[in-house]
């Protein structure tokens, strides 16, 4: 197919008429920059292909604002040597024309006469989608959507495989796949994915197991519901049988007799037993007479040995004896040195005793005249502590009161004196004889007097003067004086002194004593810190003890110098060893003469024994004695054969009458009795409970019961089978049409992929794009990747996408269909060394097929060797035929 | 004149395992109404008697129901009825008749002969001679005390037996229950009625076999009658008059279908059934994919038409002609697996491959329906 001319008009922004002609078979290079309408003739021959003459879903092809446009596309084209002319218009005049070589198709069959050449199809209203454009969906890639190959592939389906019949022969089919999709959801009614059942298939498989089931129960319980009817019948019959046979009782019969013979043994038995006890004494009897005629027999025989009995104990005896000196000797040997070492041990206590004593008097001695010499001087401090404190006592005054009767003698000496230089001086100087009395006081001689009071001076004969000293000051210096004075006098009083010289006197003889106290009383008590009493105590205590040490060395003898004395310890070990060999001594002794009285006395007994047997053998009882004895037991040996032979004799009769098997009857026949009458019981019960077991189960309808549910289980089976046969050919049918088809599309994946790989070798030398089985290009892989082609990057994706569009437009032709190829500014994502491996399989391509490229990019494919047609000098041009 | 109606083989308590539920049911009722038919039967043509010989029953425990439903069945006909156990019903120490007996379903001019021995009917001059089956399965002839039996001399010695006749029946020669050919002869009988046999089979001028009243399988033929006997006197020649009962007819064909006017003789002939029959239909052969649809249509309509019509057609195989797959528009691959399941079926006489094929085929006809439409 080639598309030699194509003229739009009223078409979007192409509202006057534009052609585009002189298109070339190969590659036509078709450029303008953005909006010049580039994308609007794609549109275009989309539109003149795709939408239906009479669809009101083609606005967009409007020119805006022109509500009474009629958008128009002419397209010229040539195939299979008939030139084509196709004339379609939209919304305000819908027509569509086609004249191909000399036919005319008009409207529809014009339409469809397209699609069918190109192999795509109508929408049934509305605007046209991907999915109704067949294999030029495939061919003609809208800008940007390259690299969605799939999709386009999947739409182009059917048209495809109805295409490349003619290269696969007669192998595709109409509404195969659709044949297959239905089996398949048929088949998936009844099987899983594994061809397991599923749904009413399986709980058909799952009724039919639970029928077999309660058949099979069902028939088990017939079974034995017959067994119970067979076991009744045989029962009964048994029962009847032995009811008329009564066999239990010559069994009673038969053991009574053995009961009887039974009886008899026993008595027997009882006989025997009696007789066997007289046996039993007879021997006993025989038995005893026996051991006194032995004991009668031995007596001689003992006295020899009595005999040897004694002189064994004689001799043991003299032995005894012999050893008796010796022993004695020991003892008094080990007496004496236990008392030699007895002496020594007390001659080495007393001299011990001695030296201790002596120890005892020289420290006494000494002691005491320590304490001697601490009394003498003890009794001179005491002397002295008594005078001090004689002293003391004499001169007790007390200090603070001196003070304070110091200090008022000073005062009182200060106002004296101040109050004399104020007061009234009285002088006077009498004739001798001549007396005045001042104030009572008679005044002779010469004299002077201070007066501080009113005072009264009679003159004898004269009168009586009074002076009033002057001066309110006088009066009460006077006062003062006066107070003072009698203070002093009342502290001296207190203190008992006559003056202040005198307290101070006394104080200090007083303080002096103190001190000597105070040291008489330090000293003093060094010596004697209990007091005198109790020194002189001690030294009394110490003369006493002293006294009776001396007389107790004087007590104790005084060893002889000359005797050897050893150590205390050293005499008290030899007495300890001299006291335990005197014990054993003593009790060897002891022992010695126990044995020896043993022995004394045994030789004793022995001689009686002896002489009592002697006594005793020369006896005529014994001899008689000795004659009963033997007669006695010849006649117990006689009654002793009898009752053997007896014995015997009736051991045999019962043996004859076999009593242990008597038993075994006995137990045999009651046996019977009990089993023959407890069968019979048994079988009546049985006979009842079956009876009343089959009533029940009858009336189940068992047999009936099992019919109906045969019958059941056969519906379910034929259903069963039905379905099971259903689903193998389904199975089978499904299996074979997927086989089918997939060979079929086998057949057309070798030549699409051999123009795959054309393609790719120019781009990945290396590399290879399986196709699979939906005629998809699927695993791509290039030295080590591997992977899916949508795996790879978008550019990639693309050219991968080119490239499987290009390998389907050389299968179509080869298949004898047209081919048109529309690139609307593809590529865009391609690097320059792509670009250029593409621009070769482009022009590969071209060779083969009719590429119309729309770009906004010329400069890109400067270098495709082809004249680009741009579309805006092309709008310049006036309009074409 | 004595005379009485000669039955056996009721099989009273069967299901029909190979039915439909509702046909089953169907058949079911229809023995019953059967014994009701043989009461009626016996009024209409004044019988002293009725016989049955054995098999009233299918089974020994059947339902309660069931047992009160056959006694009920018989309450039309008040003369004496004679029912003897077959090896279904067998007298045993516990048998469906001694249940009946303790459900007190058993009317009183009903005898159950459940020993051997003899009836007398007074009333009726006949002295009923029964070997009951008192086991499931005997192996001597039950029937040979009958020659000791005394019966009053002007009574008419009847035998009542349930087995097979030595050497005179097909395929059962060895069979259980044996009865001696000459046994009416030899007894000195003058009429032995005999129940097993379920079609209606004469033995010799004095012993038949009465057959069931109401057909119950495909083989047997001329089952589905009841007999009357009419004897004139004791000694005389009894006349035997066979007297239709069943209400169904029971079919079983097996029918090659080679070309096309096979199976339209096939079609012609299932249309001139009544529609009281039973049909079982097995074919075999081969039929076009045309053929096919034309007998399903045609069993479609018999099934709606027959008490009951089964067709088994795994015998036979499909064979598409060229016009059918053209027909059926079955081009590129799906013509393939037409023609690999046809080869399949032929090669290995492959069900599943017909089955198959059968599938495909009811697809693409539809399909052509629907672009047809």
């Amino acid at each position: 197919m080639k598309l030699q001319r194509m003229r739009i008009e009223q078409l979007r922004q192409f509202r006057k008429p534009f052609v585009l002609d002189n298109l070339q078979t190969g590659l036509n290079l078709i450029h303008g920059p953005n909006e010049s309408g580039k994308s609007t003739l794609v549109r275009a021959i989309r539109a003149a292909f795709f939408e239906r003459y009479r669809s009101t879903a083609v606005d967009d092809l409007r020119p805006w604002g022109d509500s009474a446009a009629a958008p128009t596309i002419e397209l010229d084209f040539e195939h299979d040597k008939r030139t084509w002319r196709l004339t379609k218009s939209f919304l305000q005049r819908k027509r569509c024309d086609l004249v191909v070589g000399t036919e005319t198709y008009s409207e529809d069959d014009a339409e469809e006469k397209l699609a069918e050449l190109l192999g795509y199809q109508y929408p049934k209203r509305g605007a046209s989608k991907a999915e109704h454009w067949g294999i030029p969906g495939l061919l003609w890639v809208e800008q940007g959507t390259g690299q969605d190959i799939e999709q386009a592939i999947e739409h182009a389906g059917d048209h495809l495989k109805s295409a490349l019949n003619s290269m696969v022969g007669e192998v595709a089919s109409s509404g195969g796949d659709d044949l297959i999709e239905t089996v398949r959801s048929q088949r998936d009614t009844l099987l899983t994915g594994t061809g397991k059942p599923r749904g009413d298939y399986l709980k058909l498989e799952k009724d039919r197991a639970q029928y077999e089931l309660e058949i099979e129960e069902l028939k088990e319980r017939v079974h034995k519901y017959q067994e119970q009817v067979d076991r009744l019948g045989k029962l009964t019959q048994d029962y009847e049988q032995a009811e008329a046979e009564r066999p239990w009782e010559d069994a009673q019969r038969q053991l009574e007799e053995a009961r009887v013979r039974y009886q008899q043994v026993e008595r027997l038995e009882q006989q025997q037993n009696q007789e066997k006890a007289t046996l039993s004494q007879l021997q006993q009897n025989h038995r005893l007479l026996q051991q006194n005629k032995e004991h009668l027999e031995g007596l001689s025989r003992q006295l020899e040995g009595r005999k040897a009995e004694l002189d064994r104990a004689e001799r043991d005896l003299a032995t005894a004896e012999a050893q008796t000196p010796m022993i004695a000797g020991r003892l008094s040997e080990a007496r004496s040195a236990y008392e030699q070492a007895e002496k020594q041990r007390k001659l080495a206590g007393l001299l011990q005793t001695r030296q201790r004593l002596e120890q005892d008097v020289r420290r006494l001695e000494q002691q005491k005249q320590v304490l001697t010499d601490n009394l003498a001087k003890a009794k001179e401090y005491h002397q002295q502590l008594e005078q001090a404190r004689q002293q003391a006592r004499e001169n007790r005054i007390d200090a603070e009161l001196v003070k304070r009767l110091r200090a008022t003698g000073n005062q009182l000496n200060e106002e004296t004196i101040r109050s004399r230089t104020i007061a009234t001086r009285l002088s006077w100087q009498l004739d001798a004889g001549a007396s005045l009395t001042l104030n009572d006081e008679s005044l002779t001689g010469q004299g002077e007097q201070q007066l501080l009071e009113e005072s009264t001076l009679v003159i004898p004969g004269v009168g009586t003067l009074g002076i009033t000293p002057g001066g309110e000051e006088l009066a009460s210096t006077r006062r003062k004086l006066k107070t003072l004075e009698e203070n002093l006098e009342e502290q001296l009083k207190t203190l008992g002194v006559e003056s202040v010289q005198q307290a101070e006197d006394r104080l200090s003889a007083f303080e002096s004593a103190a001190r000597a106290v105070k040291h008489a009383d330090e000293l003093f008590k060094s010596l004697a810190p209990a007091g005198l009493e109790q020194l002189i105590s001690d030294q009394k205590e110490a003369e006493v003890e002293l006294e009776k040490a001396k007389t107790q060395l004087e007590a104790t003898p005084k060893p002889d110098p000359k005797e050897n004395v050893p150590a205390l310890e050293e005499a008290e070990a030899a007495f300890t060893r001299a006291g335990t060999a005197l014990d054993k001594a003593e009790t060897d002794d002891r022992t010695h003469q126990s044995s020896l009285s043993a022995l004394k006395q045994a030789r004793d007994n022995a001689k009686t024994e002896w002489q009592r047997l002697a006594d005793e053998e020369k006896s005529p009882e014994r001899q008689q004695q000795l004659r009963q004895i033997t007669t006695d037991l010849a006649n117990i040996e006689k009654q002793q054969a009898e009752l053997q032979a007896s014995l015997e004799r009736r051991e045999r009769e019962i043996r004859d009458a076999r009593p242990d098997f008597l038993k075994q009857d006995i137990e045999r026949y009651q046996n019977a009795v009990n089993q023959l009458r407890q069968t019979q019981e048994n079988r009546g019960r049985e006979l009842r409970d079956i009876k009343v077991r089959l009533e029940a189960w009858g009336a189940e309808g068992l047999e009936e019961q099992l019919n109906e549910k045969e019958a059941e289980y056969d519906q379910c089976n034929r259903r069963y089978q039905e379905l099971h046969r259903r689903a193998q050919a389904l199975d089978l049918l499904l299996n074979l049409l997927t086989e089918k088809r997939q060979a079929l599309t086998r057949r057309l994946q070798a030549p699409l992929q051999k123009h795959l790989n054309h393609y790719l070798s120019v781009l990945f030398p290396e590399a290879s794009l399986e196709v699979d089985e939906q005629l998809r290009p699927g695993t791509f892989s290039r030295g080590t990747e591997l992977g899916q082609i949508t795996e790879l990057s978008f550019g990639a994706r693309e050219q991968m996408g080119l490239i499987s569009r290009l390998a389907y437009a050389d299968l179509l032709r080869e298949a004898g269909r047209p081919t048109l190829v529309i690139l609307d500014d593809t590529l865009v994502h391609s690097d320059s060394d792509r670009l250029e491996d593409m621009k070769r399989i482009l022009f590969d391509a071209a060779s083969r097929h009719q590429i119309l490229l729309f770009t906004c990019h010329p400069e890109k494919w400067q270098d495709l060797g082809v004249p680009p047609v741009d579309i805006q000098a092309s709008k310049g041009v006036p309009n074409g035929t | 004149m004595p005379k009485f109606l000669h039955t056996a083989d009721w099989q009273m308590g069967r299901t029909f395992t190979r039915f439909e539920t509702e046909d089953g049911a169907a058949l079911v009722e229809a023995r019953f109404e059967a014994i009701e038919t043989l009461a009626q039967l016996a009024n209409e043509h004044e019988c002293d008697a009725v016989l049955v010989a054995g098999d009233v029953f299918d089974a020994q425990t059947v339902s309660d129901r069931t047992i009160r439903r056959v006694f009920n069945a018989t309450k039309a006909f008040v003369g004496p009825w004679v029912m003897l156990p077959g090896n279904h019903d067998a007298a045993l120490a516990e048998s469906v008749w001694t249940r009946a007996q303790r459900l007190g379903a058993v009317p009183e001019n009903v005898h159950l002969a459940l020993q051997p021995g003899v009836i007398d009917l007074e009333a009726q001059g006949l002295s009923i001679l029964c070997a009951p089956l008192t086991q499931r399965h005997t192996y001597g002839d039950l029937t040979e005390p009958f020659s000791g039996y005394e019966t009053p001399e002007d009574f008419l010695r009847v035998g009542l037996a349930h087995g097979s006749v030595q050497g005179l029946l097909p395929d059962e020669i060895d069979s259980t229950n044996p009865i001696a050919p000459d046994r009416a002869k030899a007894s000195r009988l003058d009429y032995l009625a005999l129940g097993d046999w379920h079609g209606t089979k004469q033995i010799d001028e004095r012993t038949w076999y009465s057959g069931t009243p109401e057909p119950e399988r495909f083989r047997n033929n001329e089952a589905g009658n009841a007999l009357i006997v009419e004897v004139s006197e004791p000694g005389a020649t009894p006349t035997v008059t066979s007297l239709p009962t069943g209400r169904y007819q029971w079919h079983q064909w097996r029918e090659t279908l080679a070309v096309h006017s096979d199976l339209e003789q096939l079609l012609e002939r299932l249309n001139t059934l009544p529609e009281s029959a039973v049909v079982d239909l097995r074919l075999e052969g081969s039929v076009t994919l045309a053929g096919e649809e034309t007998l399903l249509k045609a069993l479609s309509v018999a099934e709606a038409r027959f008490r009951s019509l089964r067709c088994e057609r795994s015998g036979l195989q499909l064979t598409p002609t060229d016009q059918d797959i053209a027909a059926l528009k079955a081009d590129g691959y799906v013509g393939e697996v037409v023609e690999s399941l046809r080869e399949r079926q032929e090669g290995a006489q492959d069900d599943v491959a017909r089955d198959a094929l059968a599938i495909l085929a009811g697809m693409l006809r539809e399909r052509e329906q629907e672009v047809g439409q």
